[in-house]
C-alpha cells in the first residue's frame, strides 16, 4: 500500500522583502538592456517612463541602448533619468508580481524611484522633478565623488568646506564629494596616506554643498506638487529611518537631497535591525547587495541579499539568469512570482 | 633557486582568502569558508572598492605591481589569482 502523502507542512511566514534602489555611480552601459529585449513586462514599464519624458524620453532610450551614446552616460543628463527608469521599472515589476514589500530604501536618486513607487509622486511628477533637478545640477560646477576604503571618522583630515562626506555606505566605505579641483587634491593626499580610493561614475559634486544652489532652485517646482504620504514603508537614507507622512510631504526635504549626505550604511543597519528580511536590489549592478552581504545580519543568514541584475551588464542571457535567481529567492520564501520568465536562447550566450 | 623563489611568492588561494579577510573590518561579516574560487566577488560581499583594497594589500605584501586596469575582467578569486600570478611570474 502506498503511503499517503503527508500534507505539506505549513510553510513559515515569508520573510519581509526590502527593495534596495541604487543611485549615481551604479549606471552601466546597456544596464538591464537584456531585460528590455527579452522580458516584455519590463519593457512596457521602462517605456512608460520614457513616455512621460516626452521627446527627451526617446533620446534617453536611444542613448541607453546605443553602442555609442550621443551624451555621456555618466553625466547628470543621462545617468540620473536612466537610473530612475531602471530602478522604478524593476521595483514596479516586483510589485506587479503581487509582492508587498516591508520596506523600500534607495541610495541617492534611488530614493526618488522608491518614493514614486510608494506614491509620494506620480510617475509624471517624478519625471518633471527629475528633469528640473538635472537642469539645475547641470549648471553647477564640475565635480565628482570618490569612494574611500575607510571609516567616516577617519576622513576629517581630508575634508574642508568644498570636500565633504557625501555618503556613508558601510563601516569601511565612504564617498567623498566636492568640486573637481579640491576633490582631486583630497584624493592625492588620501592615496599618499595609503588609502584605497576609487572614483565613482559621476561628473557632478553630488551630495556636497556645491549643489546647494541647485537644491534651492529646485524648491519652487517641488512646492507646487501635491506631495502624498507614502503608501509603502519608505526608508530614507537622508533621515536614517522610515519617513513620516509629514517628512514625505515636505518639498524642502526632496529639493535638498542632491546637496545632502546619503547615510545608506547606517539606514540599512537600522532596517536590518527591524527583523529578518529578503533584500532585493532593484537596479543596475550589485553594489548595494555586496554592501548588504557584509552586514552581520546577512552574513549569519538571518537576512538574505539578492540582486535582480548582474554585477556587470554582460548581455541578455546574463540579465535573464540573474532575474531568475531573484525570482527563485522570492518563491523560496513563498512570495508570489510570475509563472514563466523568458529563457535565454543558448545562441545569445556570450 | 629562482624556482624556489617563485614557489614561495606565488599567491595561493589560502593567501588570497587571508588577505580578503584582513581587508574587512571587525564589525563586518564575510564568509569565505568553503570553495570560493569560482564565486563572484560580489556574492562574497566584495564590490569594486573592496576588491581594489584586496589588490592593494596583495601588491604590498607580495611586492608585485598591478595596474589599475587589472580588475577589468576579474569576477572571481580564480580570475584574480591568475592575473596576480601572471604578474608575479613576469616580475
Amino acid at each position: 500500500m502506498q503511503p499517503t502523502p503527508s500534507p505539506p507542512s505549513p510553510s513559515p511566514a515569508p520573510r519581509g522583502v526590502a527593495l534596495l534602489f541604487p543611485g549615481q555611480g551604479a549606471q552601466q552601459h546597456l544596464m538591464a538592456a537584456g531585460l528590455y529585449h527579452a522580458h516584455p513586462p519590463f519593457r512596457r514599464l521602462v517605456d512608460e517612463v520614457f513616455e512621460v519624458w516626452g521627446a527627451e524620453g526617446a533620446a534617453l532610450r536611444a542613448d541607453w541602448l546605443s553602442g555609442s551614446p550621443d551624451v555621456d552616460l555618466d553625466g547628470v543628463h543621462r545617468a540620473q533619468p536612466l537610473l530612475f527608469a531602471v530602478d522604478w521599472a524593476l521595483g514596479r515589476l516586483v510589485l506587479d508580481w503581487g509582492v508587498r514589500p516591508a520596506a523600500l530604501l534607495g541610495h541617492s536618486v534611488g530614493e526618488v524611484a522608491a518614493a514614486t513607487l510608494a506614491g509620494v509622486f506620480t510617475l509624471e511628477e517624478a519625471a518633471g522633478l527629475m528633469a528640473d533637478r538635472v537642469a539645475h545640477i547641470a549648471s553647477a560646477p564640475a565635480g565628482g565623488m570618490l569612494a574611500v576604503h575607510a571609516a567616516a571618522d577617519d576622513m576629517a583630515p581630508y575634508l574642508h568646506s568644498d570636500v565633504v562626506v557625501g555618503a556613508v555606505n558601510a563601516p569601511r566605505q565612504v564617498i567623498l564629494a566636492g568640486s573637481e579641483e579640491p576633490l582631486a587634491e583630497s584624493e592625492a593626499r588620501l592615496r599618499a596616506a595609503g588609502f584605497t580610493c576609487r572614483r565613482t561614475r559621476a561628473l557632478s559634486p553630488f551630495h556636497s554643498p556645491a549643489l546647494a544652489p541647485a537644491a534651492r532652485a529646485a524648491l519652487p517646482a517641488l512646492s507646487r506638487l501635491p506631495l502624498r504620504a507614502p503608501r509603502l514603508a519608505l526608508h530614507s537614507a537622508y533621515t536614517g529611518g522610515p519617513l513620516s507622512p509629514d517628512e514625505a510631504r515636505d518639498a524642502r526635504f526632496w529639493a535638498g537631497q542632491p546637496a545632502a549626505p546619503v547615510l545608506f550604511g547606517p539606514t540599512l543597519d537600522a532596517l536590518l535591525g527591524t527583523g529578518e528580511l529578503l533584500l532585493l536590489e532593484a537596479g543596475p549592478g550589485q553594489g548595494l547587495t555586496a554592501l548588504a552581504k557584509r552586514h552581520p545580519a546577512v552574513g549569519t543568514g538571518r537576512s538574505t541579499a539578492r540582486a535582480m541584475l548582474p554585477a556587470r551588464a554582460r548581455g541578455d542571457a546574463s540579465d535573464l539568469r540573474t532575474l531568475r535567481t531573484a525570482v527563485e529567492a522570492l518563491a523560496a520564501e513563498g512570495w508570489p512570482v510570475p509563472d514563466r520568465l523568458p529563457v535565454a536562447a543558448p545562441a545569445s550566450t556570450p | 633557486m629562482s624556482d624556489a623563489n617563485t614557489a614561495v611568492t606565488e599567491l595561493s588561494v589560502e593567501d588570497l582568502t587571508s588577505i580578503m579577510r584582513s581587508s574587512a573590518g571587525e564589525d563586518e561579516s564575510v564568509d569565505l569558508d568553503g570553495d570560493i574560487l569560482d564565486s563572484a566577488f560580489t556574492d562574497l560581499g566584495y564590490d569594486s572598492l573592496a576588491l581594489l583594497e584586496t589588490v592593494a594589500r596583495i601588491s604590498r605584501d607580495h611586492g608585485v605591481e598591478l595596474g589599475d586596469d587589472v580588475l577589468d575582467d576579474v569576477e572571481t578569486p580564480r580570475d584574480l589569482l591568475a592575473v596576480v600570478n601572471r604578474a608575479i611570474a613576469a616580475a
